[in-house]
């Protein structure tokens, strides 16, 4: 039986969004001046989750995929699955986040052939890719060293002209592993928050970042 | 052979009865174009008699009984001996199943058929190895309002379950088995950028379903406005439009091609297109091009073509860099043009500041810029002006426009005149005048600080000129002058020089000629003025207030030619409801005489205040209203014509006397007098009821009509006395004269009838012997009378005194043979009806008739003879108090005696009478 997302917490909308409008939009392509706090992070996190369960319900419906549940896959590419946060903490979505990029590009690039210019669908695709973009950004101001292995990321050539059907679905399928990562990701981060509120209740001195 | 045979006739009968069979079939099929390639052959003896031949190809399917095609193919042999090729293109994906074909033939010249070919047959899809379910076509491109048929090969084994469109449209489909089959006829784009089809088999599994989807779209329109021209004869851009959505995108969007017919090259110019499409290129040394666009998607391919010479497609950059120099009446305009080396025509537009455009057009050219001189132009004005040049040799179309440059000319002395008036006010010892001024339509200040210079000097004496001066802002001053006759000049001035004084001359005081006011009536437009032209004035002025109330009161003029002796005025300041007065001015050298006033409204409107009645004098039938102090001045809001008096009972319509009928919207009905006259302050309203309350309003009247009537004044009309006059007059004195007669009846008696003896004094009459009841009864043997007679003449009514105060009609006679009488009617009967009171009577009793009277006083018998009775007014009833009082009897009891005997006096007749009456 193929599973909705988590749900994301319950946050006010407006202030997500000026977050990721604070942290996510200034740089524009540079850098923030102050980099961002876990707390921010957090935030950001959080307005992302909701934007990729909408961009997937969106998909969806307008791909007319939802019939018997096509794209709810319980086998999400290898990269999105978890761990969300491993050992290396928020370090290691890094290179999550830059795969999620170059996937965003190349189902804009299929959704091309198939939308006129400026199709909502397009519309929100570039949205999303910008607020990973605006994450990625984000976790280097944050983890600004050592740099990452050239390569690591280095987005996958053009993919192979495949039957359109199988790209819409892949991609469906890919905006819902995306989501429930993102839903993840969020639970943790709200969990790991209210575990150093505690601690820090507790006198014990909180890390300083993960 | 046969065909060698000589005898020609015998070969073709020959012909016609031969026939060459099929030999050879093959079938292959194309699945890229979807086509059938069929290849077959006759026998070489056809070829080499290069028969004309005629083959009948059947197409069909594998599962189903009938033929899907059948078509004739002629074909002459040749002695090549090539086999023969048929292809046909199939609406059915021959994956989807296999298809078989059959074909025979016949001589031309024959008319017997081959026997038919066996069934060729080409396969389906070999399912044998599939994993999944496939759908065939997949992501074809069909054009809007085409048919498209799809079909679901199931694996082997397994039969297709469903297989349909999302979004959902009408297909005819075919299920329940290993080919699905789906047609849409007449597809159409449905907003939706693809159509997605789904497959599946009795299964559930992933393996179990397929998914494709098609694009329905559109083939590309022709470009349209494809033209190509050049700035510099360097570079040559084609541009056209697009046309309509395709509904194809990204790759399978329209693509543009150019190519160069003389060179027949593809033109190397990158596309863009965003409203427009264009595309730019070097041209080199080409001059003569026949450029072709191509525009082409998946289903068709559309073209346009332009063949030019490029020198004569020139397109000049806007002219750059305009500077200027300028006059007062001049501006010269220079720019700077890219196009060097080509002979350009240029053209200017002004913009002048009423809004007007004009263009000037200019060929020459400098080496190192080009100029224009545009003269004409007004002083100190603001012109705006902008250049685009063509070429001048085979123009072909205008550059953009350059910049725009906004330009003033330069400051000149003030032209044209003002135009001047004035309002005189006499005071102590001299004049006030008001001057004013304002600018003509032909006066041009010319300049940026216009200021204005008033001087005033006597005329006669030559004294010295005092003089003042004032800024733009003003428009008016006022000076204080002796009796004397003035020449007053007004100019303006700006920083250049004065402008042309404007004079008046006030003349000498004199006494002021008293004119009749006028009245006009305003129109739609204005108000109407019109006066009676004199030759001697070279020009007419009419002056007003705009606003009159006030004060100041905004003083307006307006100047009109010798030959003009009517004007409409009318001013943005003019309301309805209020009185403007014009005064109308003879002007000759500059000194203007009044020669007439007028009066009037734009439009009258109905008066504001209703009339104040201050007086009423009330009659018992009249009453009269005064409303003295309501103004008709010019205070009102019309010219108040007169006045109309409503008036009304209060429970009931009016309907008075001498009125007019005037029904409000409650439909109650009111009397209206109207008075004429504005000044008639009076009115009197007659023949109204007494003692009865009336509703009263004064409305006054203007040209605008009057207000609604809304309050009322009310009134009582008193009893009317004269009546009550009458009414003493006729009850109260008879009454009077009445009881003073019974008060001194004895006196009267015997003043007037002393002769008559009383009975009861009489020894003769000493009624001792005979009484009936409380009578007494006279014997005759007592007395002998001289001579006893009845009494039933009619003559002897006229005697009878209340006869005389009774009204003839009220009076009901019994016509008796035997008496006369007054009876009273019948409520005076009610009135007195006889009681039995015992009474004493004298009775002179005639035996001999006695039983008679018995009989005769039956209640019954007067009551049948009693007459009708009328109504009447002022029946003295008083009488019948008086005369009860004063007779022995009731007026029925008296009736009764209608043949009763009477004592007659032997003496005196005319005492008889009185007596007579007196006894009744």
């Amino acid at each position: 039986m193929p599973q909705r997302p988590l749900p994301p917490s319950s946050s006010s909308p407006a202030v997500t969004k000026g977050l990721f409008i604070l942290w996510a939009v200034p740089g524009q392509g540079g850098r923030p001046l102050q980099p961002p706090t876990l707390q921010q992070i957090q935030a950001l996190v959080r307005h992302m989750a909701e934007d990729a369960q909408e961009l997937f319900a969106f998909y969806e419906e307008d791909q007319r995929l939802a019939i018997n549940h096509l794209c709810r896959t319980n086998r999400p590419p290898e990269w999105l699955r978890g761990p969300v946060m491993g050992p290396g903490g928020l370090r290691g979505l890094r290179g999550t986040m830059a795969r999620m990029a170059q996937v965003l590009q190349d189902i804009t690039r299929h959704q091309r052939d198939l939308n006129p210019p400026g199709a909502e669908i397009l519309r929100r695709l570039a949205s999303t890719h910008l607020k990973v973009r605006g994450l990625l950004s984000n976790l280097e101001g944050l983890f600004p060293a050592p740099s990452l292995p050239p390569g690591r990321w280095a987005p996958p050539g053009p993919t192979a002209p495949t039957k359109v059907f199988r790209q819409k679905l892949e991609g469906c399928r890919i905006l819902w592993s995306y989501a429930r990562f993102m839903a993840k990701l969020s639970t943790q981060l709200e969990a790991r928050s209210r575990r150093e509120k505690r601690r820090s209740r507790r006198g014990s001195r909180p890390p300083a970042r993960s | 052979m046969l065909l060698l045979s000589g005898d020609q006739e015998e070969e073709k009968i020959q012909i016609k009865s031969i026939v060459f069979p099929v030999k050879y079939l093959n079938i292959s099929k194309d699945l890229a174009l979807q086509q059938l390639l069929v290849e077959w052959d006759v026998g070489k003896s056809a070829h080499d008699a290069k028969l004309a031949m005629s083959f009948e190809i059947q197409v069909r399917r594998i599962d189903e009984t009938t033929t899907v095609w059948t078509e004739f193919h002629n074909v002459t042999l040749d002695k090549s001996g090539k086999p023969l090729h048929w292809i046909w293109n199939s609406d059915l994906p021959l994956e989807c199943m296999s298809h078989l074909v059959r074909i025979r033939s016949k001589a031309e010249a024959s008319k017997i058929w081959s026997q038919w070919s066996p069934w060729e047959t080409v396969l389906g899809l070999d399912t044998s190895n599939n994993s999944r379910p496939q759908i065939f076509p997949n992501e074809k491109i069909v054009e809007e309002g085409s048919d498209i048929t799809l079909c679901c090969i199931g694996r082997e084994g397994q039969i297709i379950k469903e297989f349909f469109l999302v979004p959902a449209v009408h297909v005819f489909n075919r299920t329940n088995s290993q080919v699905g089959l789906l047609t849409v006829k007449n597809v159409a784009h449905q907003g939706a950028p693809h159509i997605t089809v789904y497959c599946r088999e009795s299964c559930n599994e992933e393996q179990c379903y397929d998914h494709a989807v098609f694009f329905v779209g559109k083939p590309p329109d022709t470009p349209s406005d494809f033209s190509c021209q050049t700035q510099d004869m360097r570079i040559v851009t084609c541009t056209w439009s697009q046309g309509g959505d395709t509904y194809l995108y990204g790759r399978h969007s329209p693509k543009y091609t150019l190519s160069e017919e003389f060179s027949q090259k593809m033109v190397p110019c990158t596309v863009s297109c965003s409203d427009q499409c264009s595309c730019s290129w070097d041209i080199g040394q080409q001059r003569i091009y026949n450029i072709t666009v191509t525009v082409e998607n998946p289903l068709g391919k559309k073209t346009a073509t332009d063949v030019f010479d490029v020198t004569h497609r020139i397109y000049p950059a806007a002219p750059f860099q305009l500077w200027e120099e300028s006059t007062d009446t001049e501006i010269t305009l220079y720019w700077k043009h890219q196009n060097k080396g080509i002979e350009l025509f240029c053209q200017t537009e002004v913009l002048q500041p009423d809004g007007k455009v004009e263009l000037h057009n200019c060929s020459d050219t400098h080496v190192r810029y080009a100029s224009m001189t545009l003269g004409g132009l007004q002083p100190y004005t603001e012109y705006t002006a902008r250049v685009h040049c063509g070429a001048a040799k085979h123009f072909w179309r205008w550059s953009e426009w350059s910049e725009a440059r906004t330009i003033r000319t330069k400051e000149a002395t003030p032209s044209g005149k003002l135009d001047i008036w004035r309002e005189i006010t006499s005071v102590l010892g001299g004049r006030n005048v008001t001057l004013f001024w304002k600018q003509t339509p032909s006066f041009r200040a010319n300049g940026k600080n216009i200021s204005y210079e008033v001087t005033w000097e006597k005329v006669e004496d030559g004294s010295k000129p005092e003089s003042v001066s004032f800024s733009s802002v003003c428009n008016s001053t006022r000076i204080s002058i002796d009796n004397h006759s003035y020449r007053i000049s007004i100019m303006a001035k700006n920083n250049v020089n004065y402008s042309l004084p404007s004079v008046l001359i006030i003349p000498r005081a004199t006494g002021a000629r008293e004119l009749k006011e006028e009245q006009v009536n305003g129109t739609d437009d204005g108000i109407f003025i019109s006066w009676e032209p004199k030759h001697i004035y070279d020009n007419y002025i009419i002056d007003w207030c705009n606003y009159p109330m006030l004060q100041p009161c905004d003083l307006q003029w307006k100047r009109f030619g010798p030959n003009t002796s009517s004007a409409l005025i009318n001013s943005a300041a003019f309301v309805p409801g209020v009185r403007y007065n014009f005064h109308i001015y003879g002007s000759v050298a500059n000194r203007a005489s009044l020669l007439e006033k007028k009066t009037g409204y734009l439009r009258e409107l109905p008066p504001l205040h209703d009339p104040t009645v201050e007086k009423v004098e009330l009659t018992f039938n009249a009453v009269t209203l005064s409303w003295d102090s309501y103004p008709t001045n010019e205070s009102q809001s019309g010219f108040v014509r007169g006045y109309n008096v409503y008036v009304s009972p209060i429970q009931e319509d009016c309907s008075l006397k001498g009125s007019k009928k005037h029904v409000l919207p409650d439909d109650s009905v009111l009397c209206k007098y109207t008075i004429e006259n504005p000044e008639e302050k009076r009115y009197t309203v007659k023949h109204l009821l007494p003692n009865t309350k009336y509703k009263l309003v004064v409305k006054a009247y203007t040209g605008g009509g009057e207000t609604p009537i809304v309050n009322f004044i009310y009134i009582d009309t008193p009893f009317n006395s004269n009546m009550l006059y009458l009414l003493v007059l006729l009850v109260i004195v008879p009454a009077l004269v009445a009881a003073i007669c019974r008060w001194k009846m004895k006196w009267l008696k015997e003043c007037c009838c002393p002769v008559i003896p009383s009975p009861n004094k009489s020894k003769v009459l000493s009624f001792k012997e005979y009484k009936i009841g409380s009578g007494k009864v006279l014997k005759i043997s007592d007395c002998i009378p001289d001579m006893l007679a009845v009494d039933n003449k009619a003559e002897a009514q006229k005697l009878h005194p209340w006869s005389q105060l009774s009204s003839a009609p009220t009076e009901d006679k019994i016509d008796g043979p035997s008496s006369s009488w007054i009876y009273p009617n019948e409520s005076e009967e009610r009135d007195f009806t006889p009681t039995p009171t015992p009474q004493t009577h004298i009775w002179f009793e005639n035996f001999a008739y006695s039983s008679h009277l018995g009989v005769e006083s039956e209640p019954e018998t007067l009551e049948a003879s009693k007459p009708e009775l009328s109504v009447v007014l002022y029946q003295p009833h008083y009488y019948f108090d008086i005369f009860n009082e004063d007779a022995a009897s009731t007026p029925r009891e008296t009736a009764g005696r209608k043949s009763s005997l009477r004592y007659i006096s032997q003496t005196d007749h005319k005492a008889h009478s009185k007596h007579r009456g007196q006894t009744a």
